[in-house]
Parts: structure tokens; C-alpha cells; sequence
């Protein structure tokens, strides 16, 4: 393959790598040195999807990497006809079915498909690469699923930024990850909410021994009740929360440890380095710099917003967000804050269920705290009856023995 | 298709009533509006039948018609699983 220009200074090549146990670096990870371009390149480990990256890093090609079991069939077709060359696991290479030339430098991300089929998201590294100027010292955790806007923004912050490591987590060693962390001295942890809950609920001790100095939260609504609880295990971390997405990027970053953000970011004097926030309706709004290609201008982003006092909060989907119950309007992402404020819950869903009479009532499902003793659907109905107007209590709760988990490190809430 | 008892859909009810920190009485006579159970009791009680049915109850099958009281209900559910 002929050499191509870089797209970003490797300034972390030479920042430590764990994968599968093993401490490598960038520069000594294994080469990809057949990979073509443009290339969908379909990952069954972390490991390849680094050496993917850093592959296109180097030499500047198109690619797209995805975990295999995101991509079905018929998006593999459909990658053919858009000109990828589809890589499976085992090296296999069906080559590209539409010949053009390489968008050179583009990095394609796929959305994580909450509103339909995954869509294609064009990038470069350096729209990736968000976190800019000088960093403190970091190792940081990657639990996430190869290719999803999050694991770009930790593995290009790596790469990119001298001594900041990387401590892989594959998929079957999700429910291990504090005891790998800890061994490896991760200091930075990135993850979904229902990430950090889950770890808190499986072993609170554990996650409390990983020495974090930074603690990442974005990919779902974040709620008061996980950032205390993160805050007093971690009384002096930095916590953060990022809303972030392949269409506009990472446009709001909050360090205060509050749920929300200042109702003063909106509508603020545009500045080009800075996304500008808005609310169209009950719809979060955002014009940003680090958006996908194509994506320029205001993006409707379909996430709900409600305002709480001074603070904004982003409550869920637009179009699963609110439930119409009888004629009154209640958010789930309400309703759920209020559940997830109880002490004895660990995890809530909030839906809309279909009801006669009043149309839709509101439901839940529910896992509660092992540590604090058994709670009864009555305790909840109290706790929620004496902060939600009675249409938004919810009537029917599930309990259920462990916190639900897709590839994404979302639940569908 | 299974069916839940009268007696069975009474003591949802009651459960119902109780989760809202009221009480259901023994008379079938008595009226709802001034036991407290309204749309919302009712929609949750349906629901509650429902689950332990298994499947959805069809509420376009029987016609519109007036309950006032624990018994209408009792009769109204009843009627529903018979559609």
C-alpha cells in the first residue's frame, strides 16, 4: 500500500495498550498491512479494531469499524454497493461491489440505530478528536463497543495526547472490568449510566477500589441519583457527564456534578469553537462544531429536554419520552429520575403501556438494591405518589433480577 | 382462553384501592365515586386482570355503558373475558 498523508499527529503512539491481558503500545500493536480502502472493517475483539484505527490513522485510509454483530447482511450488502471492501474477524475480504475512489481520511461512524437502522455518519479524526490541549496523565478504561461515537472519542483522545493508556474491556469481561481495572491502575473511566449501575449493583467494593480520577458519563440521560452515587464513592474524582452523538459530536460537557445543564448555555453568542444550544419546542437543539459530515447547521436532535429550576434536563427521546395519559402529559425520563431516587432501586425503566379509559398509564420495570433490603411495589407507589401528579405514578411495576444490558452499554430506557 | 374469577377480580380491586391507601368495601352495592376509585383505578385494575390472563382485554367488544358501582366493575370485567 502506498503511503498516504496523516490526518492527525500520533502524538500517543507510544501510550500503553492492554488487550486481552497483554501491555502493548500503538506503534506495537499487530499490523493490518493488507487492509484495503475504503474498507468496513467487522471486529470480534478490541484489539483489531485498534489496529484498524491506527491503521487509518497512518495511512490516512477510509474506514469503517463496527463489532460484527452490529452489522447484518443486509448492511453488509449495502456497504458493498456504497464501495467498502467488508473485512470479517477472520481476515476474509469480499471485495467492494461499487468501484470508486477513497474519500481519503474518512472515518465512518454507525449511529446506534434507536431510531430505525443504524446510519452512516461521516467523520475524520480530527472532528473525533474533541479533547484538545494538554491532559493530566491518564489510563483510561474502554468498555465500549468498537466503532460507537464513545469509543472513538476515548481511543482518538489516546492516540492523540501523550501518556493517556488504554485498559481494553471485551464484551465477556464486562462484569469483570473493576478487578481489571484495578490491576492495571486505570485512573479514567468512561461509561453509560446503566455501565456505572451495573457495576455498583454487581460490586460496589470493587468499584470503589479502582483508583478513578476521572469518571465519564454519556450515551443515555444521566440522572441525579447515579452522579451522587458515583460522588460518594468517589469523593474526589472529577465527574463528568458528556451528551454526545455521531451526528453533532460531543456538544455539552458538565463537571458540576449536577444532572442537567445551565439554562444559561442556551442560546448563547455563537463562538465557532463552541456548540450552540437551543430548545425548539421540548426538542434539544445544537449547531455544532463537531458535527458529521453534511450534518452543518442546527441539528433537531429528537432528545426531550425539561426544564428543572436553572437546569436543563435531557428527559429521553422525543417520540418515546412522553406518555399521554388520559388527556395529561407525563415524561418517562421523569418518572424514572423520581424511581431512581428511591434508595433501594438500582435500575428503572419507564414506559407507556396501553390502558383502557385513559389510553396509556404509565408502567415500569425495576431492579432493586441487593444492599438495602426488599422493596414492594406499594413502597414505590408511595415514593412516586408523593413526588409525580397521580397520572404519572406508575400503576403496573416489574421487578426484575438483574439490570438489562445491550452491546451498546445502553438499556432501553 | 383462561378467565379470572370474580372473587379473583375482587381482590385485585382491593389491591388496587390499598396501593392508593384506600380501602375497598364488602358491598358490591357501594358506589365508586365515593369510595375514591376512579378512571385511573379502574385502567390499573384492567391491567392487573390482564397480566393474569396473559393477553389483552378486548374493551371495543361491549358496548358503552354506565358503572357506578364495585359490582358494575365486577360485571364489566367479567363481560370483557366473555367477548
Amino acid at each position: 500500500m502506498t503511503a498516504r498523508r496523516r490526518t492527525t499527529a500520533l502524538i500517543g503512539d507510544d501510550n500503553t495498550v492492554v488487550v486481552a491481558g497483554k501491555r502493548l503500545t500503538w506503534r506495537t500493536l499487530h499490523k493490518l498491512p493488507q487492509l484495503p480502502s475504503p474498507a468496513a472493517v467487522l471486529v470480534d475483539n478490541g484489539a483489531d479494531a485498534l489496529a484498524a484505527l491506527r491503521h487509518h490513522a497512518v495511512h490516512g485510509t477510509e474506514l469503517l469499524v463496527a463489532t460484527e454483530s452490529r452489522v447484518d447482511n443486509r448492511m453488509r450488502e449495502e456497504l458493498g454497493e456504497s464501495g467498502f471492501a467488508v473485512v470479517l474477524p477472520d481476515g476474509e475480504v469480499t471485495p467492494a461491489k461499487l468501484k470508486r475512489v477513497e474519500e481519503s481520511g474518512r472515518a465512518w461512524l454507525l449511529t446506534s440505530g434507536s431510531t430505525g437502522r443504524p446510519k452512516r455518519i461521516g467523520h475524520t479524526l480530527e472532528t473525533l478528536t474533541t479533547v484538545t490541549g494538554d491532559q493530566p496523565p491518564r489510563i483510561w478504561l474502554l468498555p465500549y463497543a468498537p466503532g460507537t461515537y464513545a469509543w472513538w472519542q476515548v481511543v482518538t483522545l489516546s492516540l492523540t495526547h501523550a501518556d493517556q493508556g488504554l485498559v481494553v474491556i471485551e464484551p465477556h469481561e464486562l462484569d469483570d472490568w473493576p478487578t481489571i481495572a484495578a490491576e492495571h491502575g486505570v485512573t479514567a473511566a468512561s461509561g453509560t449510566p446503566t455501565f456505572w449501575r451495573q457495576a455498583i449493583y454487581r460490586d460496589a467494593d470493587g468499584v470503589g477500589a479502582v483508583p478513578l480520577e476521572q469518571i465519564t458519563l454519556g450515551g443515555e440521560p444521566v440522572d441525579q441519583a447515579i452522579l451522587d452515587q458515583l460522588r460518594e464513592i468517589f469523593p474526589k474524582a472529577r465527574i463528568s457527564w458528556i451528551y454526545a452523538s455521531s451526528e453533532v459530536g460531543a456538544s455539552i460537557v458538565v463537571h458540576d456534578g449536577k444532572a442537567g445543564f445551565p439554562r444559561t448555555w442556551l442560546d448563547r453568542t455563537p463562538d465557532p469553537d463552541r456548540p450552540v444550544l437551543a430548545v425548539d419546542g421540548e426538542e434539544l437543539v445544537i449547531r455544532s462544531p463537531h458535527h458529521g459530515a453534511g450534518l452543518v447547521g442546527a441539528v433537531h436532535t429528537g432528545d426531550r429536554v425539561e426544564y428543572d429550576g436553572d437546569r436543563v434536563l435531557i428527559t429521553g427521546r422525543l417520540d418515546t419520552d412522553e406518555i399521554n395519559v388520559g388527556g395529561s402529559k407525563v415524561s418517562a425520563g421523569v418518572v424514572r429520575n423520581v424511581l431512581m431516587g428511591h434508595p433501594g432501586v438500582s435500575w428503572a425503566r419507564v414506559f407507556a403501556r396501553k390502558a383502557p379509559l385513559v389510553g396509556r398509564m404509565v408502567a415500569a420495570e425495576v431492579v432493586p438494591n441487593p444492599a438495602l433490603g426488599p422493596i414492594t411495589h406499594a413502597d414505590l407507589v408511595s415514593w412516586c405518589s408523593s413526588r409525580l401528579p397521580d397520572y404519572g405514578v406508575p400503576r403496573r411495576i416489574k421487578f426484575l433480577d438483574e439490570i438489562p444490558r445491550k452491546e451498546t452499554l445502553k438499556s432501553d430506557v | 382462553m383462561s378467565f379470572v374469577a370474580r372473587g379473583r377480580v375482587r381482590e385485585l380491586m382491593g389491591e388496587v384501592m390499598t396501593a392508593q391507601g384506600r380501602t375497598l368495601p364488602g358491598d358490591d352495592a357501594a358506589d365508586l365515586r365515593a369510595i375514591g376509585f376512579r378512571s385511573l383505578d379502574f385502567s390499573e385494575l384492567a391491567l392487573r386482570v390482564e397480566d393474569e390472563l396473559g393477553v389483552e382485554l378486548n374493551f371495543d367488544a361491549p358496548g358503552l355503558r354506565r358503572i357506578t358501582t364495585v359490582g358494575d366493575v365486577l360485571d364489566f370485567i367479567d363481560q370483557l373475558q366473555a367477548a
